[in-house]
């Protein structure tokens, strides 16, 4: 058997030598050869060789723009690739490309991080979707016995879900688990079907929309499948969960294996190295402790240009949030310090998730006081206008379709909230709009650097910078931000949580930091409050801000009580 | 800046975690008040359906009370009924507006009244000839909404305008009659148990329709491209070719409906089809909201269909004049779209997280 050169400098001794466990002579469950793709000039992936063994668990890692979910879309029959590669199941050829469709009939499943659920059909619909596609187009559906048979497979996964309820009404979780139990249960009847061993079970991040306590599950749900025979590939970008679950992992960059190691024995530094690429992540490190000279510039450009056109009002005031209470929430009071960053660490359904969108005024709560300096709101009567009047800022979750507008172009998304400011005596100023734009792209380091490519082109990290941009140039009081990191990379992400220290520690602006990885909260955060079941439960500040403590502080309500 | 102390947890309901989260799926199987209002809202048009009739009933024993009336209600829809079938099907794909299947309607029953009244021909042949020329209209929409891929609704308003046109250069802008009575005799005039055999026809094609939509995996196909394209695409659907289909098919029942339209009235004149458009949509969307909320359906469009000709009628009884009927479906229209959001605010307290 040919060892597999992953053709890439800088790795040949570690990766080109690893052989399958001993124990195990049986083909890879997947394998693919020089696998490229081109859009247009871009090349996307560089000549990929991968292998997947029977019975692994492989982790592939990559920056957004990596080629990571081309190589996924490739496997899938989604896009075709380039002619020349080779793709190998249970050791026999496959012809490439792969038609939509045609992966399900040869061992291959997915899970995507959109979860390729319909949200109007029942949970029942959804389950059996897959069979029903490939199946027969006429064969009678008796709704009965598919109701019981799919009682009977989210019992084996021990998943209780209502099989009639409509799927866009799940929790986020639970939609979550019934596309897995779908993508392992189509596995386990191919398997049955046609008596081959292998199969592969390929996560596209799966534990982005889990809490801490879920993931353990969903790992729990990944080693039934393994130990049914199956494979997986886990793709995603927490790098925790990566190292729990997966025995080996594979890290692409720019389209090309650059890395290729077994899970236990690379540190974690060494992987985000080879995501991003080692002299890039130098440079952050050392930027991060020494409160960066570029950062600095970055955000005093952009509130400058601000303050030609400014209010003189003080900058920094006191935000002070009194008795806020809600369906989840119940009389919570916090406060946050001019320039300073609180996270809210809470676990899904907490009621955690809720503080950023009521204190903006986008979601109707039922009572409380928000206090910005000298002024006093009621939380009630706050609304999305108001709030950026009175500027507060909200970086939602869902940024593709709540925080920019896809089919804009970058410095139209950019420059929204401060129009109005350069619309004097009737003229529109746009070239001082798009000067101004231009220079929050470079100094936020969104790339591609075109100010006037549609916002839809761009990837999630990018996307999420730029709608950090936009938000900034208003020269917020209070900057709300709920999971901002989701879905994007590590080089974005550490760019992420240098700008929003610049700006609180510049601007004197409160910021407030929900999100459900408490590791970001650690690093990022002066003070951090855990949320459980709708009341501040603690305060975490100084050497007690790790991870570990505020996961415990987050789980304790219900550990200590079974 | 005072930190707030940790509020003492043991007020707080404690519920291991497993019990937590069987509380949680206890609470999302819905409770039995939920229960009766998803009920309300699902039949929330028949119960209104039935107010109707008691309404009318209560109101004209005589004259709407009887075999008589009932067999016009179910008879006299039966054109727009079998019309309301041919316009589910591209609905339900996701193409939400097929405008030209009143025109090929027309189209098809001037076909075959041009060809068995100034032609000679045989009444099969020209059924046959009827059908065909719809399915020509549907195919000419394949070809530029889903091969090109261009809005639905723009295409077929231009497909609309253009049939029509053609409709009045085959008749020579006149009303073309009168067709053989052989077909009057089989669609028309020749009753079972006291209903016009056209309604058969209709509830023949219904029961079709509903069961490939319910029971087979095509149906399913059918619905995930009309409900989320997208996955639809993903879990390998060839959806285009499912909608290519729904046009064809759509169009073919359109055609029978124009049959039944040129054997119910006998003479075809140029507008036919055209002003039966805008209540067939009505009673799709409409039957949307019934039986099966927020989906596409056959049998909550079936309803619906009645629904509004029971009205109709009562209010013809009731010496209304026949523009009253736009009114109401014009109505019913807007009714339909608004009544799922009404319901959704006031009996659902569920809140969504972004």
């Amino acid at each position: 058997m040919p060892v597999t050169d992953s053709g890439t400098p800088g790795d040949s001794d570690q990766s080109v030598s690893l052989q399958k466990p001993p124990a195990s002579a049986d083909p890879p469950a997947v394998e693919v050869r020089g696998i490229s793709k081109d859009f247009g000039s871009n090349r996307a992936l560089d000549n990929v060789d991968l292998r997947i063994g029977h019975g692994e668990v492989l982790g592939l890692l990559g920056q957004n723009g990596s080629g990571k979910s081309t190589l996924v879309k490739v496997l899938a029959g989604v896009y075709d690739p380039e002619p020349g590669g080779r793709l190998f199941v249970g050791g026999e050829e496959v012809a490439l490309p792969l038609a939509p469709g045609q992966a399900s009939q040869i061992g291959l499943s997915f899970v995507y991080q959109n979860l390729a659920l319909a949200p109007g059909l029942s949970v029942l619909e959804n389950l059996t979707l897959g069979q029903r596609i490939a199946g027969g187009a006429w064969e009678p559906i008796n709704w009965i016995a598919e109701h019981r048979s799919g009682a009977a497979v989210l019992d084996r996964y021990d998943v209780k879900l209502d099989l009639d309820r409509r799927t866009g009404e799940l929790a986020p979780v639970d939609q979550a688990r019934l596309a897995i139990v779908r993508a392992a249960e189509d596995l386990r009847r191919y398997r049955t079907r046609s008596g081959y061993k292998h199969s592969v079970l390929v996560l596209d991040e799966p534990t982005v929309f889990l809490p801490e306590e879920e993931v353990d599950r969903l790992f729990d749900l990944i080693r039934t499948v393994v130990a049914e025979g199956a494979a997986v590939l886990f793709i995603s970008h927490d790098l925790a969960a990566v190292r729990a679950i997966t025995d080996r992992v594979v890290v692409l960059r720019d389209g090309r294996i650059v890395g290729e190691e077994v899970t236990a024995e690379i540190h974690e530094e060494a992987l985000v190295d080879l995501i991003v690429g080692a002299p890039a992540r130098a440079a952050g490190t050392a930027a991060a402790e020494t409160a960066p000279v570029e950062d600095q510039q970055a955000v005093g450009l952009t509130l400058a240009a601000m303050e030609s056109a400014g209010d003189g009002k003080a900058a920094g005031e006191n935000v002070l949030v009194e008795h806020l209470t809600d369906e989840r929430l119940h009389d919570l009071s916090f406060e946050i310090g001019a320039g300073e960053i609180l996270g809210v660490a809470g676990l899904i359904g907490s009621g955690a998730e809720e503080l950023p969108y009521l204190l903006f005024g986008a979601h109707p709560a039922g009572f409380g006081t928000l206090r910005l300096g000298a002024e006093t709101l009621d939380v009630a009567g706050l609304s999305p206008q108001r709030s950026v009047r009175e500027r507060i800022a909200l970086v939602p979750a869902d940024r593709a379709v709540q925080g920019l507008s896809q089919s804009l172009t970058l410095w139209e998304n950019i420059v929204m909230l401060v129009e109005s400011e350069h619309y004097r005596r009737g003229i529109f100023r746009r070239g001082e709009l798009v000067t101004l734009a231009r220079e929050a792209i470079s100094r936020f380091l969104i790339r591609p650097p075109r100010s006037h490519n549609v916002m839809s082109t761009f990837s999630g990290g990018n996307q999420q910078k730029a709608l950090l941009a936009k938000w900034l140039l208003a020269r917020p009081r209070l900057l709300l931000l709920h999971e901002p990191t989701q879905g994007v990379d590590v080089g974005a992400r550490r760019d992420i949580y240098r700008f929003v220290k610049s700006a609180a520690a510049l601007h004197h602006m409160a910021v407030l930091w929900v999100t459900t990885e408490f590791g970001e909260l650690a690093e990022v955060c002066d003070r951090v409050i855990v949320i459980t079941q709708g009341r501040h439960t603690a305060t975490l500040a100084g050497e007690e801000l790790t991870e570990e403590a505020i996961s415990a502080a987050a789980l304790r309500q219900t550990r200590e009580d079974s | 800046m005072s930190a707030p102390a940790p509020v003492d947890p043991a007020p707080v309901d404690p519920a291991p975690v497993d019990e937590a989260r069987q509380e949680e799926h206890r609470a999302e199987r819905q409770a039995p008040s939920a229960l009766l209002r998803t009920g309300l809202q699902r039949y929330a048009i028949v119960i209104v359906f039935a107010a109707l009739i008691a309404g009318f009933g209560i109101d004209m024993p005589s004259l709407f009370l009887t075999i008589g009336n009932l067999s016009n209600i179910l008879g006299s829809q039966a054109v727009l009924f079998i019309l309301v079938m041919a316009v589910l099907l591209p609905t339900v794909v996701g193409d939400f507006v097929d405008l030209s299947l009143g025109s090929s309607l027309g189209l098809s029953a001037m076909t075959l009244a041009v060809l068995n009244v100034q032609h000679g021909t045989p009444v099969l042949v020209a059924c046959l000839a009827g059908i065909g020329a719809a399915v020509v209209v549907g195919l000419v929409n394949v070809f530029f909404v889903v091969y090109f891929d261009n809005d639905p609704f723009i295409v077929t308003l231009g497909t609309m305008t253009i049939v029509q046109g053609v409709i009045y250069i085959v008749s020579g802008n006149n009303s073309v009659g009168i067709v053989s009575t052989n077909l009057s005799n089989w669609i028309f005039t020749n009753e079972f148990l006291s209903m016009p055999l056209e309604f058969y026809y209709g509830l023949a094609i219904f029961l079709v329709v509903w069961y490939v939509l319910s029971f087979t995996p095509t149906g399913q196909k059918a619905l995930v491209i009309g409900q989320s394209r997208e996955v639809a695409r993903l879990s390998g659907v060839r959806v285009n070719r499912q909608r290519a289909w729904a046009y064809i098919v759509g169009a073919a029942i359109a055609g029978v409906a124009g049959i039944a339209y040129a054997g119910t009235n006998g003479t075809v004149d140029p507008t036919a089809g055209s002003a039966l458009i805008l209540p067939a949509y009505a009673a799709v969307f409409l039957g949307a909201t019934a039986i099966k909320p927020g989906r596409i359906n056959p049998l909550g469009a079936l309803i619906a269909v009645y629904f509004l000709a029971t009205g109709t009628v009562g209010l013809e009884l009731l010496g209304a004049q026949s523009y009253y009927q736009q009114i109401f479906y014009g109505a019913a229209l807007v009714a339909s779209v608004t009544i799922p959001k009404v319901t959704r605010e006031k009996f659902f307290k569920r809140r969504r997280t972004a």
